[in-house]
């Protein structure tokens, strides 16, 4: 019998046969709307690391003191009694870093701030007018802090989105005392709501000068410096410049860690690779369960097909014809469900694409042919047993089967 | 032309059967007339000793040729019609013709179609061709079963019990059908236990303990 006959006598007996029809594809539905919704998180989650990343600014260099060697897994560079960054650091590689177009210390530390309307636990950045320039933060009123307030350690602060709301409400800040850890300051400048950036959220946080964040701390030790490359193909310069600088500040001693956002990205894309590809393995446990199930449908529809294939094995069937017939029902079903899991994970990741348009998990267009060929390739793997069964049965016992 | 048709069969039994022949093989159960339409009907060959069918030796054919001649030479009708449940009549009927159009591409959809349509009309069953077999009566049912055996144009018409689950009218029916076709020029051979079919028959091969007991014509 030619191909096409088969597939058409397949489509028609899984008509017939609707429920079980049903219920062998949805192992296959469940199998490929996980391996495609699976691949798609792990997808997504990169597309939205990596545009978190790029918003940043690609140009971003991380100064940490202490060395983290990049072998060991000893965890992000932290602040050790080993290396410390200084004001004069930053300084230093203000005037001598001819690479980087931003220098900045930051001080970091948790505190309150507090006017007659309230209090907010918040977190608090000292850095300088160069800060703003690094992390791309847009100042919707008055002006972030300036390189006078900065060197003279003026008490101003900038707020965050929502610490301006809290304690302001519709009214005007600019102008205004707030009570930082008890010292007053005073508001020059409100930041556009940015949400989440590098792991904080810019909208719950106050900017104040470094010198003013130091003595606020009572430190001289920055928490850190941050940079930026003028140019993304300038950050390997720009590494060197300023590993030269600050080596010779610290006695010749590389006691601090450099991280760029490049090295970031790298360092995420392979973790986020990984979670991808493990997502999609777990979910191929699926496809292989519902390939199981296909095959165990198969061998019971041989079985109770047993008269018919000694009726068409008597009326002139090969033994490849009935081969045929049974891998093709087997890929007919599997194909099937793999179309419709394609088309229900579409629905639930636009479904959830719209619902939710933060989180971008719509499938990537090249998942749709593997998909589809895993759901092929599963139903004739596992539609091959069944098929010879079916294939190898003696017709004259077959015509005798009740 | 089917000229000289021998079979070797059982214990060292020897028939001919010509073609054009209305022929019942009888006997009881465990006679072993089971066994010898199986052989004539290239379901199941011999341990020894040889079958020429057409002309040709069918002991040594492959299990492909063994199909092909099954699909082309002979017409199969069951006691228990053998139809397909979820097929409708004319589907039932076009099945041995698809499994030929893997030889003779000259065998088109519509084609087939046609065929199909002239035998279930050739049987009287025109009018219920999109049946499906539990919407027919038996009768009709195995005019079906005639039909299908009968659109690849066979040699033999080979029939198990043909009337076994049938009444006596449409047995009557049935058997006519049976002479018409065979005076159409259809070599007709029936396996039958009971005797009143088998005198119908213009030859009689009376089988016991796997041997022939008696060859009537």
């Amino acid at each position: 019998m030619i191909l096409k006959k088969i597939i058409i006598n397949s489509f028609e007996a899984l008509v017939e046969n609707k429920l079980r029809s049903m219920l062998t594809m949805l192992g296959m539905i469940i199998g490929v709307s996980a391996v495609i919704l699976l691949v798609s998180v792990g997808t997504g989650a990169k597309r939205y690391i990596t545009n978190e990343f790029e918003s940043l600014g690609t140009n971003m260099i991380l100064l940490q003191p202490g060395r983290t060697d990049k072998d060991s897994r000893m965890g992000p560079p932290v602040s050790s009694s080993k290396g410390k960054f200084l004001l004069s650091d930053v300084e230093a590689l203000k005037r001598y870093a001819t690479s980087l177009s931003a220098v900045s210390g930051v001080m970091f530390g948790a505190g309150t701030v507090k006017n007659e309307l309230g209090t907010n636990n918040i977190n608090i950045l000292g850095s300088n007018e160069e800060f703003v320039k690094i992390f791309n933060m847009i100042i919707i009123q008055g002006t972030y802090i300036t390189k006078e307030d900065d060197d003279s350690g003026k008490r101003v602060v900038v707020l965050g989105y929502n610490v301006k709301k809290n304690l302001f409400a519709d009214g005007t800040a600019l102008g205004k005392l707030v009570k930082i850890n008890d010292s007053e300051h005073r508001v020059i400048g409100i930041i556009k709501p940015t949400g989440d950036k590098m792991g904080f959220n810019v909208d719950d946080m106050v900017f104040i000068p470094t010198k003013s964040a130091l003595r606020l701390f009572n430190t001289d030790r920055l928490f850190g410096i941050r940079a930026a490359a003028k140019s993304r193909n300038g950050l390997d310069d720009a590494v060197k410049d300023i590993t030269a600088i600050l080596k010779e500040r610290h006695n010749g001693e590389e006691d601090f860690t450099i991280i760029t956002q490049v090295t970031m990205l790298e360092s995420m894309n392979t973790i986020l690779n990984m979670l991808t590809y493990a997502l999609g393995a777990i979910a191929l446990i699926s496809m292989l369960v519902g390939g199981i199930g296909i095959m165990n449908i198969m061998l019971v529809s041989v079985t109770e097909r047993t008269k018919e294939i000694g009726i068409r094995r008597a009326v002139g069937a090969r033994r490849s014809d009935i081969l045929k017939q049974f891998i093709i029902e087997a890929v007919v079903i599997s194909v099937s469900g793999g179309l419709i899991g394609i088309l229900i994970s579409e629905i639930i990741a636009y479904t959830l694409h719209y619902f939710f348009p933060g989180f971008d998990m719509r499938p990537p267009f090249w998942i749709i042919p593997p998909a589809f060929f895993l759901s092929f390739f599963t139903g004739l793997g596992f539609g091959v047993w069944p098929a010879r069964k079916a294939a190898h049965i003696q017709t004259i016992d077959a015509l005798r089967y009740e | 032309m089917m000229g000289d048709e021998e079979i070797h069969a059982l214990n060292d039994v020897s028939i001919k059967i010509n073609e054009g022949e209305f022929t019942s093989i009888v006997g009881a159960s465990g006679s072993g007339k089971s066994t010898m339409m199986n052989i004539i009907g290239l379901l199941d060959l011999p341990t020894a000793g040889i079958y020429t069918l057409d002309g040709i030796n069918t002991t040594e054919m492959s299990d492909d040729d063994l199909s092909h001649y099954r699909n082309q030479k002979i017409g199969f009708v069951f006691q228990s019609f053998h139809l397909l449940p979820k097929s409708s009549a004319l589907k039932n009927v076009e099945m041995p013709m698809q499994y030929a159009s893997a030889y003779n591409k000259a065998l088109t959809d519509e084609g087939i179609r046609q065929m199909a349509l002239d035998t279930l009309d050739k049987v009287g069953l025109s009018s219920r061709v999109h049946h499906l077999p539990n919407e027919l009566s038996g009768g009709q049912r195995q005019r079906v079963a005639i039909a299908r055996a009968l659109v690849n144009n066979p040699k033999i018409l080979l029939a198990d019990e043909p009337t076994g689950a049938l009444d006596s009218k449409t047995s009557e029916e049935i058997l006519t059908l049976f002479e018409d076709l065979n005076k159409q020029g259809v070599t007709v051979i029936i396996v039958t236990h009971d005797q009143n079919i088998a005198k119908r028959c213009k030859r009689i091969l009376r089988m016991s303990d796997g041997l022939i007991q008696e060859d009537k014509i």
